[in-house]
């Protein structure tokens, strides 16, 4: 099993089809990165200065100052209590000219990045980890070196476990080192940037990676398990696409909750447990409405339950894949 | 101990269509071959070898029967004789993209073989200064070299070669045939199907043909050329009148085969022929002893089967 697994190994790294989507796996989180930490940067000494004369310059305008002598006059008009001790600081806050009405910086917020940002990132280097998957024994079938290499190696079940090991290691460990680095590296900038940084968050984040790298890992493991099963990586990105569109509207159409839809479950497993919106009765609308959780129409789904709802997914494609692998005729 | 290297019983082999139907590849077939040696395996197209050696090598399930290679039964004891064995099974299948060293390494760490037999076995094939270059890249004969250069990393004790010199030019045939028959005095048992039945008679000690996935013949080679009536081939001005004279005369009678030109003409003793003709006023321009070769048996036999497996089908309908 060591020889094999080392020969896999080596043909996943002399392929160079998915050493390319190994590489994207790693660039495109970094470029992820690099865009968040550039779009929630600081505004610079320079820019505050601007912002500040183009603030006085507007304040200064006749028609500010009138708009300002009006709620002075009217502060009803505005909101404001007329007795109000501070009514000049209410109305001058009202309706001057701000600092963000010129300028919008967004600050780098860890706990909001790990529910946009974070799945993003695990997603695409899913589907990335999900294609070398794919491709890599593809070419075996359509090249028809699978039947040379049985040749070698008659056990076919030790054949497809020492690949499937390699695309699950591989992908399992590129993606936690991916994850790891780009929670580490947001939390450093933060932390550089003053911001909101605990080691709690931290751990929360690499948490996210760890759960992550298991969904991507698993992503990787079941486009293997497909292609091994349908022998063609065109015919399984196929089938993938078809059961992504077709069974996501089934579902919709089916009107089935949206806790069985697949993003649902992949976000639940990533932030350990994800809200989802059911309908409720119409009672709940009633003068009097029911009385426990019936009319809660945000639920969270375990990531227990995501767990099992990708893991049967995983475990029924992987066992077609070897049964067929094993009784099928090898071109 | 038995000395077969490969044995077969009742092996049947059907494909399902998609359309539902059931199309037989081979029928019952028993095979034999002993070890040592070079042994042919023939058939026309579509006669059931290629299937029968996939399944030998357990890349195609036997719908029934059994199959033996050194006297363990395939494909459930296959992982403790697959290293003695080699195959090239129909066209070379290797990765396009990775060069041809890459290729033979990756086979020969599969089975655990030093990079010096990689070395070796391209060297073998005579792939030096060549084996860095793409397999994509190779012309069909240089890939049926790699092929049986990945046969020769197990050392093999038995050799399975499907059509080996498929794609090889005139000098590259005669290199492989002398490398099987090497292989052959050196002790490794060699199963060659092929169609050049010239190479076969030259090459191999025994042969089996097949016709629609059954056995018709097998044997050693000199076992089958045995047999069959004796003929000449003779060539006359006006061979239609030779050929009436001759049938009335009760010979039997056919156009010559391939490109020869004349006629072929069973009769055990030539001089009856020139009698006969002479009589009727026709002078043969040539007579030729037809001598009877592989070919000839082979045509015989899977012509004859052709012709009943066509009237057994027509009966059925």
């Amino acid at each position: 099993m060591k020889r094999l697994l080392h020969v896999e190994l080596t043909r996943l790294r002399w392929r160079r089809a998915v050493l390319l989507l190994l590489l994207a796996a790693v660039a495109l989180p970094i470029l992820f990165g690099v865009a968040r930490v550039l779009g929630t940067r600081p505004p610079s000494a320079e820019e505050l200065v601007r912002v500040d004369q183009q603030v006085a310059e507007e304040t200064a305008r006749p028609y500010v100052q009138k708009e300002l002598e009006r709620c002075l006059t009217k502060p009803q008009r505005y909101g404001i209590d007329a007795d109000a001790t501070d009514l000049q600081a209410q109305c001058e806050s009202n309706v001057l000219p701000r600092p963000e009405w010129f300028s919008y910086y967004e600050t780098l917020d860890l706990v909001q990045e790990r529910d946009e940002t974070g799945l993003a990132v695990v997603a695409l280097v899913s589907v990335l980890l999900l294609l070398a998957g794919t491709t890599l024994v593809g070419h075996d079938w359509n090249s028809g070196s699978m039947s040379n290499q049985l040749l070698f190696e008659s056990r076919r079940t030790r054949v497809w476990t020492a690949k499937a090991l390699v695309v699950f290691s591989v992908s399992l460990l590129l993606s936690l080192v991916v994850f790891s680095g780009y929670w580490l590296a947001l939390w450093a900038v933060a932390r550089s940037r003053d911001l909101p940084a605990t080691t709690g968050i931290l751990v929360d984040c690499l948490q996210d990676g760890l759960r992550g790298a298991l969904v991507a890992g698993g992503a990787a493991l079941g486009g293997y398990a497909l292609t091994m099963l349908f022998r063609s990586t065109v015919a399984t990105l196929g089938v993938l696409f078809a059961v992504a569109v077709a069974g996501g509207a089934l579902i919709g159409v089916l009107g089935i909750d949206e806790q069985f839809q697949p993003q649902t479950n992949i976000a639940a497993v990533i932030l350990d447990g994800a809200s989802y919106y059911v309908p409720v009765p119409e009672e709940c609308f009633g003068p009097r409405p029911p009385t426990g959780d019936v009319c809660d129409e945000q639920k969270v789904l375990p990531a227990t339950n995501g767990s099992i709802y990708l893991g049967s997914f995983l475990v029924l494609a992987g066992a077609a894949s070897v049964l067929s692998f094993r009784r099928r005729d090898v071109p | 101990m038995s000395d077969l290297v490969i044995e077969t019983t009742g092996l049947h082999k059907e494909f399902r269509s998609r359309r539902g139907g059931l199309r037989v590849a081979v029928q019952g077939l028993d095979l034999a071959v002993n070890r040592g040696g070079v042994h042919g395996f023939l058939g026309p197209n579509g006669s059931g070898k290629t299937t029968t050696i996939r399944m030998l090598l357990g890349l195609a399930r036997a719908s029934k029967g059994s199959m033996e290679l050194f006297g363990h039964v395939v494909p459930d004891s296959l992982p403790a004789v697959i290293d003695r064995v080699g195959a090239v099974v129909e066209s070379p299948k290797f990765s396009p993209n990775f060069t041809g060293r890459q290729n033979l390494l990756l086979l020969a760490r599969t089975i655990g073989a030093p990079t010096t037999r990689v070395d070796a076995a391209i060297e073998t094939v005579g792939l030096t200064g060549r084996d860095r270059d793409r397999f994509k890249s190779y012309s069909l004969g240089m890939k049926q070299r790699l092929a049986i250069a990945a046969t020769l990393l197990k050392d093999p004790e038995l050799l399975i070669l499907d059509e080996p010199t498929n794609g090889l030019d005139p000098a590259g045939i005669r290199e492989i045939r002398d490398t099987i028959r090497d292989l052959g005095e050196r002790g490794v048992t060699v199963l060659l199907s092929s169609h050049i039945l010239a190479e076969v008679q030259q090459v191999c000690d025994s042969a089996t043909i097949i016709g629609n996935g059954r056995l018709l013949a097998s044997g050693r080679v000199d076992e089958l050329l045995q047999g069959g009536a004796a003929a000449v081939r003779v060539e006359v001005p006006d061979p239609s009148a030779a050929r009436g004279v001759l049938q009335s005369a009760g010979f039997s009678v056919a156009a010559a085969s391939g490109d020869l030109p004349g006629l072929l003409v069973e009769s055990e003793t030539p001089a009856d022929v020139t009698r006969v003709l002479g009589e009727a006023g026709i002078w043969l321009t040539s007579l030729t002893p037809v001598r009877r070769d592989l070919e000839s048996v082979f045509l015989e036999l899977t012509q004859a089967d052709t012709l009943g497996h066509d009237r057994a089908q027509e009966g059925g309908a």
